[in-house]
């Protein structure tokens, strides 16, 4: 479903003309089969996030490959990166990046309304998932008035309300006490079993890694151990 | 995205800063609001001088200069144009008409012309019927009026005085013949303008209807019409005046009517392009629009500016709103919102700011354009003492649809070029940076 190959990117820091450069990944290659889990472990400063943003076509790499379904999603322009995002992935977030000025029932619609989906059609998709996340009570809640559990909910919600074939999850319980954390772990893999999504996990705590298939550790930018 | 949700979208957005939008609005208003009024100062001078042109009774007039007398051929050949109502031979006596009713009598200019083409001209009169029988007449609208005995002429010539040391004018219209002078007869005898001439003998004639008042309050019609039969009855009596040469009797003069104002420019070329020497009033309402046309567009121009300084509010609000929703704009990327769509979104916004500006100020300029029309003329009479500033009907400011839409399209621009480089920066949002902001 996802193969990555030879993906190599350097950041330059420090001032204007005096800048210095720090490769943050240095040739990595992996695949993700349809259906899985993947997890991507590795400390803060480790290139992860930096891997999860290419992946998702919010930077460029210098180097290598990215090929989703067959195509190849390193040289997509902003516009061509953009309609794929909205057809292929949906994003799960640390801080949830919930719209405040929406209910959480807006919230989830609003890829449908990127996509030119009429409202009638929307109501009842939003309605459908709302009740199978659990959100059903508090559809008209504003994100400032749903716990961290309830945001994140929302969050996976907004990410499965497309029916993408994939989705990224960037440290999807970082903000989460460890009870919640559990509650999201097992919706995540209740999804997977359920509906057969394919899964790529980044993040730095090793017991969300328990849930994936396979996981790779992330050292230095580079993709150093697969364990099984 | 579906306009709708684009819409949905945008008044979210501005429900949520409402007193910022309104602020914006607010400036957008004033900026159209003046270039309207400002530019229908010179749409309303306009509009007055025309009135002022068209309001002449001889709008329709096409004058014809030269000494030379139209041959029959070259009348039938000009009536023949196109919209052309008629040719009009007015033959001026050259006498004063000396006229006399019961102890009453007035001196007054006599006109001879043919009737029909007269009646086509000039339409209905005030009273009465246009000559059909010998030694009838018409007569002028004032001339009742100025047919005074000695006892009133000395009245005037009082109230006249008092009137002058007072520093104003008596027209003696309170003294004069006050009855209907239709059916009435009147002598008239004709007083040659040539030196050494006699008056001439007494000639009777009916009166069998008054012309119309002049348009102007201030035109006196005091005069008499008669049909050209009678030409050569006054040539016989003007001979008796002894001195006067036949030639020197009456005076030619030649006018093309139109059938209405719009048809009088074809007409003019035509008669231009056939080699005659011709003029009318409606010449210098050309004159006047080439002036009122230059003087409109630097209306326009100044109220421009206004509108520019308003702009730079549109573009900061809009910079404000950029850079406010950072964050949610780089969701949006995030999630598969095109460039292109969160341009239009911001846009939409200044648009939808420069519109609610543009309709709000042309209700305002419409009630500031009534009020100055009906205020100012008090206002300016009261400061200067000056009647007419009420009495001429002065439009000081006029609104038509063109000046609304040229102010339209001028705001609305101007709203929606102060909100295109936001609008752009919003796309050029950096999706990671937005993501890292804090709520």
């Amino acid at each position: 479903m996802i193969q990555v190959e030879n993906l190599q990117h350097t950041f330059l820091i420090g001032k204007k003309g005096k800048e210095k450069q720090v490769p943050v990944l240095k040739g990595v290659n992996f695949e993700v089969k349809k259906g899985e889990i993947v997890a991507i472990v590795g400390k803060s400063g480790s290139g992860k996030s930096t891997l999860l943003q290419i992946l998702a076509g919010f930077m460029k790499s210098e180097q290598g490959s990215i090929k989703v379904n067959g195509k190849e999603a390193a040289n997509f322009t902003e516009v061509e990166s953009a309609a794929f995002r909205l057809q292929h992935f949906g994003f799960i977030f640390q801080n949830f990046q919930l719209m405040p000025g929406l209910t959480a029932s807006e919230n989830i619609e609003l890829p449908l309304k990127l996509q030119g989906i009429k409202k009638a059609m929307r109501a009842e998709k939003v309605k459908i998932l709302m009740d199978k996340v659990g959100l059903a009570e508090v559809a008209d809640h504003y994100p400032n008035e749903l716990s961290g559990g309830q945001q994140q909910r929302v969050s996976i919600a907004r990410a499965l309300i497309t029916n993408p074939p994939i989705l990224l999850a960037d440290e999807p319980t970082g903000s989460l006490d460890s009870e919640t954390e559990q509650d999201i772990l097992l919706l995540i893999q209740s999804l997977n079993r359920e509906f057969g999504l394919t899964f790529v996990i980044i993040t730095h705590d090793e017991e969300v890694a328990t849930i994936a298939h396979r996981h790779f550790r992330m050292c230095d930018g580079e993709l150093v151990k697969e364990e099984a | 995205m579906l306009f709708k949700d684009q819409l949905d979208f945008v008044t979210q957005h501005i429900k949520k800063n409402k007193l910022r939008v309104f602020m914006t609005v607010l400036a957008a208003t004033m900026g159209c609001a003046f270039l309207i009024v400002l530019a229908s100062v010179g749409f309303g001078l306009q509009d007055s001088i025309r009135n002022e042109i068209l309001s002449d009774e001889n709008i329709t007039k096409i004058q014809v200069f030269g000494n030379d007398q139209f041959t029959e051929e070259q009348i039938h050949e000009i009536k023949s144009i196109e919209h052309v109502k008629t040719v009009l031979e007015t033959i001026t006596v050259n006498a004063s008409g000396h006229s006399f009713f019961e102890d009453r009598d007035t001196l007054s200019d006599v006109y001879v012309a043919n009737m029909q083409d007269f009646e086509q001209v000039n339409g209905k009169l005030a009273k009465g019927k246009y000559p059909t029988k010998p030694n009838e007449i018409v007569v002028g609208y004032h001339f009742a009026q100025t047919l005074i005995n000695d006892a009133e002429r000395k009245i005037i010539e009082e109230k006249s005085k008092k009137a002058e040391a007072e520093g104003t004018f008596y027209n003696g219209s309170e003294e004069g013949y006050k009855d209907s002078l239709i059916g009435k007869e009147i002598e008239l005898s004709l007083m040659p303008h040539t030196d050494n001439a006699e008056e001439g003998e007494k000639i009777k004639y009916t009166v069998v209807g008054v012309m119309k008042k002049p348009s102007y309050d201030w035109m006196v019609n005091k005069s008499i019409y008669m049909d050209t039969e009678q030409k050569p009855m006054l040539t016989t009596n003007l001979a008796t005046t002894g001195n006067v040469k036949e030639d020197d009797m009456f005076h030619s003069e030649f006018n093309i009517f139109a059938d209405s104002v719009e048809n009088v420019k074809p007409i003019l070329d035509k008669l231009k392009d056939d080699g005659y020497n011709v003029y009318s009033v409606t010449e210098q309402l050309d004159q006047m629009n080439v002036f009122f046309l230059v003087l409109k567009i630097g209306l326009i121009f100044v109220g421009t500016i206004a509108v520019l300084i308003a702009s730079i509010g549109i573009f900061n609000t809009m910079t404000m709103a950029v850079t406010e929703r950072t964050r949610e704009i780089g969701v949006l990327k995030a999630i598969g919102a095109s460039p292109k769509i969160i341009q239009r979104l911001f846009l939409m916004e200044s648009t939808f700011i420069g519109i609610i500006g543009t309709l709000i100020a042309v209700v305002i300029s419409y009630i500031i354009s009534f009020v100055a029309n009906a205020a100012l003329p008090v206002i300016l009479e009261a400061a200067t003492g000056e009647e007419a500033f009420s009495k001429n009907n002065i439009t000081f400011s006029l609104i038509p649809w063109q000046l609304v839409i040229i102010a339209a399209a001028i705001s609305i621009s101007v709203a929606m070029i102060s909100g295109y480089r936001p609008a752009r920066k919003a796309t050029k949002i950096d999706v990671i940076q937005a993501l890292r902001q804090e709520l």
